[in-house]
């Protein structure tokens, strides 16, 4: 079907393009804009950019820490997702046993669990434990959020490996694990980026469980931005904007290294787009 | 491969150990996940009996008798009935008619990284953006007024409406890419000559698609309206960032509310008996869903 878009397609098209762009950019020079400029009475569009703000920000706050918590977070969970995950999905995919169904079923449900309901349960334990406030207990929980994902991604990637691979090595005598670690894993090694990397993102984003874990020590940039509040300055946009762009950036790029498996791992593997 | 055939034969695994393979390979994420499903609803499940703050008390189902006639909970839930049905469903009409609009389009690599960016900022910095595009910048109010439709800055906190509004907005902004996103490789992903047949038997662009693209759409929809579903149910950040559950807790969501019992009370008590109740509703629904929709749509 040659598109031939009427007006109005194109003018909802253009319309919801500005919508989403420009409040990122608006959002995006208030990192660099004078307090006063704002939240002045009237909205100030057009931005006189200073560095002082940007400077003054760094100062105050530990922002390389905030930095560095999410990225540690995010990397460990991830390892934990793949080392866990791996196998799970090699199981899942390639072997028919009884309860496989069931299992699988369940690995996805677990998805379906809503954040506040393990919330009490989880700040008992870590208290318990004494790992509050820490980064290792950011990562063992970002990790259990999406380990299901993880799971079902690598799964129906793995699903499409012919196997007659497997087979004709198996036949050569090699074993289930180094066939997993030579030809299984490299071979949808697409699934494992796209899961990893969609993985990372929600870790990235997590609020609420971030938030009841994390005090002080362990903020990461999801939390740290609604705590920027300077007693008579009111809520620090300036510094609110600087960190959403340090988180936005790198996922950006990851995004765009996945682009074609996007939908394939939103769905964790429903859609093959 | 040599390398391979060089060390053969291997030593052959006794059938049992061949049996439990699979099982052990499993096991490790199916234990991890246990942990942290299985064991905070066990733990909820024993806290909702005992009431006091810190220094626990046997209150048997007194926490669950409250919850009966709990005005505030019976609020959040309807809200997040309310606020997550009129989303769900805004984001679902947006995503498609954007789909419909660009799938076959040669521009649609570069549409897909443009509506995609509101996805990519975390939720609390959307949130941010939106409170000050609302309140604290007044910005959404002096575009209104260039337009010339009002001569005042609106109060967004003031009625229960514009409230919800904000709320939805914020989060059909961020989340209308994600279904967007999917809709868009399942249109790509159909037969073409399946449309243009239709074409040819005369039928207009609206009418393909309605009789043609959406019915073989169905499975992928139920699919991302469920992921999408589930975490709009939980709806918590805008919540907490810019209406507090205000005015008059129309914003409050079940999310927030079992955190407020928790944390502003504290009452671990009653908020793990909610909890209780939220999970055992959610567990329901998981079950019925993933079996309905999830195996018919990955199987291959």
């Amino acid at each position: 079907m040659k598109s031939k878009r009427s007006i109005i397609g194109t003018i909802i098209l253009l319309s919801w393009a500005v919508v989403s762009i420009w409040p990122i950019w608006y959002f995006a020079t208030i990192a660099l804009r004078p307090r006063v400029e704002i939240i002045a009475p009237d909205p100030i569009y057009w931005p006189t950019f200073t560095m002082e703000t940007w400077a003054k920000i760094w100062e105050e706050w530990p922002m390389m820490k905030y930095f560095f918590n999410s990225i540690a977070a995010v990397a460990g969970s991830v390892f934990i997702c793949l080392l866990l995950g791996i196998p799970a999905a090699y199981s899942l995919a390639r072997y028919r046993y009884k309860g496989r169904e069931d299992i699988g079923n369940y690995i996805l449900s677990t998805k379906m669990m809503a954040p506040v309901v393990v919330a009490i349960p989880l700040y008992v334990l870590f208290a318990q434990m004494r790992m509050l406030d820490t980064v290792w207990a950011l990562m063992l929980v970002y990790a259990a959020i999406n380990l299901s994902i993880v799971v079902w991604i690598i799964r129906s990637y793995m699903i499409d490996i012919p196997h007659e691979i497997e087979d004709a090595a198996r036949t050569d005598g090699a074993s289930d694990l180094r066939i997993l670690w030579e030809i299984i894993i490299p071979m949808c090694l697409p699934g494992i980026i796209t899961a990893a990397v969609i993985a990372s993102v929600f870790a990235m984003n997590e609020y609420l469980l971030t938030l009841i874990i994390g005090r002080k020590e362990a903020y990461t940039m999801s939390i740290a931005l609604a705590n920027f509040k300077g007693g008579s300055d009111g809520i620090i946009y300036n510094a609110i904007a600087l960190i959403a762009f340090m988180a936005f950036f790198p996922i950006l790029l990851l995004i765009i290294l996945i682009q074609n498996h996007l939908s394939r791992g939103l769905t964790m593997g429903a859609v093959k787009g | 491969m040599t390398a391979v055939t060089l060390e053969a034969p291997r030593r052959r695994r006794s059938p049992l150990a061949r049996k439990l393979f699979p099982y052990l390979l499993v096991m490790p994420a199916v234990v991890y996940l246990l942990s942290i499903t299985l064991y905070p609803g066990i733990y909820a499940l024993y806290r909702s009996f005992y009431g006091g703050k810190f220094k626990l008390e046997w209150a048997g189902l007194d926490n669950y008798k409250q919850l009966l006639t709990d005005y505030e909970f019976f609020n959040a839930l309807w809200n997040t009935m309310l606020l997550g049905s009129i989303t769900l469903l805004a984001e679902f009409a947006l995503a498609m008619l954007l789909a419909a609009l660009v799938y076959r389009d040669p521009w649609v690599k570069g549409f897909r990284i443009i509506f995609l960016l509101p996805m990519l900022l975390m939720p609390s910095a959307v949130t941010f953006i939106w409170k000050l595009m609302f309140n604290d910048g007044r910005i959404i109010s002096d575009l209104i007024k260039r337009i010339g439709l009002i001569d005042f800055n609106i109060d967004w906190m003031f009625s229960p409406a514009l409230a919800r509004f904000v709320v939805i907005f914020t989060d059909v902004w961020q989340w209308t890419p994600f279904l967007f996103i999917i809709f868009v490789a399942g249109l790509q992903g159909q037969d073409k000559e399946v449309e243009e047949a239709a074409r040819l038997d005369g039928a207009s662009w609206w009418s393909t698609f309605f009789n043609v693209s959406l019915p073989m759409m169905r499975p992928i929809i139920a699919v991302a309206l469920i992921l999408r579903g589930i975490d709009i149910l939980n709806m918590f950040t805008p919540i907490q960032l810019i209406t507090h559950g205000a005015p008059g807790g129309a914003t409050e969501t079940l999310s927030y509310y079992i955190n407020r019992v928790a944390w502003d009370g504290p009452d671990f008590g009653y908020a793990s008996a909610i909890s209780v109740v939220v999970l055992i509703l959610t567990v329901i629904l998981a079950q019925v869903l993933v079996r309905r929709y999830f195996r018919s749509g990955t199987e291959s």
